[in-house]
């Protein structure tokens, strides 16, 4: 049992030896390649969040420039249309006036045509009774009333009866 | 043979006797299995760190990435810094190779080499000259020196600090060694014990050594797991430990 605290130098020297070749070895074949293939990996994913990170600021600016132009467009938008409102109104409005205007001058212009036609049919009627009142008058008188006569009389007769 | 020595003869190294021309060649039980593991381990990390194609390729490619990482990212670079990153290879072999021993002794019929105190002074010798190494590269001579007085020390206490700081640097690394021997050495020696306990029982009487066959082969279970766990945590505690005090000696006080 004594033997377990005694050093065995040659495996000291020996161990110290594969152990050493061991770390250069492994350096070489395994942990060199493994480690650069890490730190590679490791850099395009940094490299690809920062990538990111800038896609993500510009898609950030673009949204934000597009919601500017679209509030801008709204706002046009909306002065556009109230004006297009408001000519439209202007517009009813001269056209109803204008609608009024034609109508009251087509009534004005037809009560006039009617009018005149009355006062022709009333002047054409009185001129018939006239006439054939003429021919009654002279047939009961049994004589010709010249013209001139029978004109005076008849006006005369008219009067007295617009008078009643 | 008694107790003792079957416990020596079962935890001991055993010279193989080799002479080259009257000179003594260190061809032992232990140093063999030194060199199996070794040969084992670069064949077999040579193979994984390769570009494999298969499924079970990367997967093997990827445990020795992760390996790596964690390695790097939970013992180096936290102690040492980004100084450390050259010499993650070493600390990747270390933790390795101490795991691999020690699990290799919980193989029947094959020796714990880390029981052996030259196999972990061995070790310890190499971490310690890292150590110096690591303050020597960063420092200079003359800087590493003055590293091991802390700064604002008042100038009549350097000379005593000073040698105490070189001593306990010396301690530190030796203790390195003590304490992986140790461990590796009473575990196997406990199970060992356990396992004599039938035998020893059984001499007086053969009742008794079947009746404590039981609970010796429960406590032998016990304590093959423990070993598992300290094989493990003793790989670990190593590397950790050498990563702070080449830590220490980078980032002076």
């Amino acid at each position: 049992m004594e033997n377990l605290l005694k050093p065995d130098y040659g495996v000291l020297l020996l161990t110290v030896c594969n152990f050493l070749l061991l770390v250069y070895l492994l350096k070489k074949f395994a942990w060199g390649p493994v480690i650069n293939a890490l730190e590679k990996r490791e850099q395009q994913i940094e490299s690809d969040k920062q990538t990111a990170a800038n896609a993500r600021q510009s898609a950030e600016e673009l949204k934000k420039e597009l919601d500017d132009r679209l509030a801008q467009i709204s706002t046009e938008a909306a002065q556009k249309i109230a004006a297009a409102v408001k000519v439209g109104e202007t517009q009813k409005e001269q056209l109803l006036a204008q609608a009024q205007e034609q109508a009251d001058r087509l009534v004005a212009q037809a009560k006039a045509q009617i009018e005149a036609e009355k006062n022709k049919a009333l002047a054409d009627v009185r001129s018939e009774i006239a006439s054939i009142s003429v021919l009654a008058a002279s047939r009961v008188i049994g004589q010709d009333l010249k013209d001139a006569n029978a004109d005076k009389i008849v006006a005369q007769v008219l009067q007295e009866v617009q008078q009643k | 043979m008694d107790v003792a020595e079957t416990i020596s003869h079962h935890i001991l190294d055993h010279d193989w006797g080799v002479v080259l021309g009257g000179l003594r060649l260190p061809v032992t039980t232990h140093s063999v299995t030194i060199f199996t593991v070794s040969v084992l381990l670069l064949i077999g990390l040579a193979w994984a760190a390769r570009k494999h194609t298969s499924r079970a390729g990367r997967l093997v490619t990827t445990l020795l990435e992760e390996y790596v990482s964690f390695i790097r990212s939970g013992i180096v670079l936290p102690n040492m810094g980004k100084e450390g990153r050259g010499m993650l290879p070493y600390f990747c072999t270390l933790f390795l190779f101490i795991l691999s021993v020690n699990l290799v002794g919980m193989i029947p019929e094959m020796k714990t080499a880390t029981s052996n105190i030259s196999v972990t002074a061995a070790l310890a010798l190499c971490s310690g000259a890292l150590i110096v190494f690591s303050g020597l590269k960063y420092h200079g001579f003359v800087g590493f020196l003055k590293g091991f007085v802390p700064s604002g020390t008042p100038a009549w206490l350097v000379p005593l600090l000073f040698p105490l700081e070189v001593v306990s640097l010396i301690i530190k690394t030796c203790v390195l060694a003590i304490r992986l021997f140790a461990n590796m050495l009473s575990g196997h020696m406990v199970l060992i014990c356990l396992l004599l306990i039938i035998f020893i029982v059984g001499e007086m009487s053969k009742a008794a050594g079947a009746g404590a066959l039981i609970p010796a082969m429960g406590l032998e279970l016990f304590m093959t797991c423990l070993e598992l766990l300290v094989a493990f945590l003793q790989a670990y505690v190593f590397t950790l430990l050498t990563a702070i005090f080449a830590g220490s000696v980078i980032h002076t006080h």
